[in-house]
């Protein structure tokens, strides 16, 4: 079996976000180039994914598993007093905002905006919104975690 | 044509799977959406305690401990769980991991999906029995 990879015609459409590599095993560059999203939001995508399987599964089980039925103001407080869950929190609160609003940015890419002036424009506005929601979100925490 | 031919990116193992794969696509998709939507609502509740005081935010935790909302929690249980553990077959086949037997590792992730699920699933019917009188019932 030859190993080697036939180019892929210039205006072929790009793959899903999930299309697997060649079996050859190893990453060929060019299936992250395809993608419409370009490298470094590929690469955050996957950064973000880890911490975000690590970190939601914290957050669920010690929320709704360990204190189900007990949530609360003062419940909330509880955790957030330690060091633990506010990097746990802070962490997915930055890392679920980068992932949700990439993979929507994904879905818009599919479809529009297949000039580059828009997908700047996209990528602008959206960097924008999720720092205030950021924002926002720490300053909603703040309380529990100054206390 | 050889699974390394021109599109062999976006065709592995075409037939059967593919119309599974399709599947798992769009489902990861439109979960992802959800959790996006969630993800909002959820910065927007909690945020409710520093916007209304912490008895704005108790009393959103009072309205969440309706049956109908345990289930809501338990459908977005399964959108957190199918996305994430489609994810983990995504890294690993990012990764190189498993690509030749890439149908085995689809069906561990799900399995592991549904046992989770299952698991939640359990807690969250025993909670609505022990919590509510007339369980599922209350929701009619």
């Amino acid at each position: 079996m030859s190993t080697e990879v036939v180019e892929r015609p210039p205006q072929a459409p790009p793959g899903p976000p999930d299309a697997a590599p060649p079996a050859t095993g190893r990453m060929r560059p060019a299936v992250i180039a395809d993608s419409a999203g370009g490298m470094w939001g590929w690469l955050l995508q996957r950064v973000t994914a880890v911490v975000l399987i690590v970190g939601l599964l914290t957050h669920i089980v010690a929320t709704h598993i360990f204190n189900i039925g007990h949530l609360s103001y003062l419940n909330i407080g509880d955790r957030l007093g330690s060091t633990f869950f506010v990097v746990i929190d802070v962490s997915l609160l930055a890392a679920a905002i980068f992932h949700g609003l990439n993979g929507a940015r994904m879905v818009v890419l599919d479809y529009w905006l297949k000039g580059r002036a828009g997908r700047r424009a996209l990528s602008i506005t959206l960097w924008v919104f999720g720092s205030a929601v950021f924002g926002y979100g720490l300053w909603a925490l703040w309380p529990w975690i100054s206390h | 044509m050889s699974p390394v031919d021109a599109g062999a990116a976006t065709n592995v193992g075409a037939g059967n799977w593919k119309g599974l794969g399709m599947w798992a696509w769009l489902l990861f998709r439109v979960a992802g959406i959800v959790l996006v939507v969630y993800l909002f609502a959820h910065i927007g509740v909690i945020s409710t305690a520093r916007l209304g005081g912490r008895s704005t935010l108790n009393s959103a935790f009072d309205l969440f401990d309706h049956p109908l909302f345990v289930l809501l929690d338990l459908l977005l249980v399964w959108a957190v769980l199918f996305h994430a553990l489609n994810g983990v077959r995504i890294l690993l086949m990012d990764c190189g991991l498993g690509i030749h037997r890439h149908k085995l590792v689809f069906g561990a992730c799900m399995a592991v999906a549904v046992i989770s699920l299952g698991f939640f699933a359990f807690k969250a019917f025993a909670y609505i029995a022990a919590h509510h009188a007339g369980g599922l019932g209350g929701l009619i």
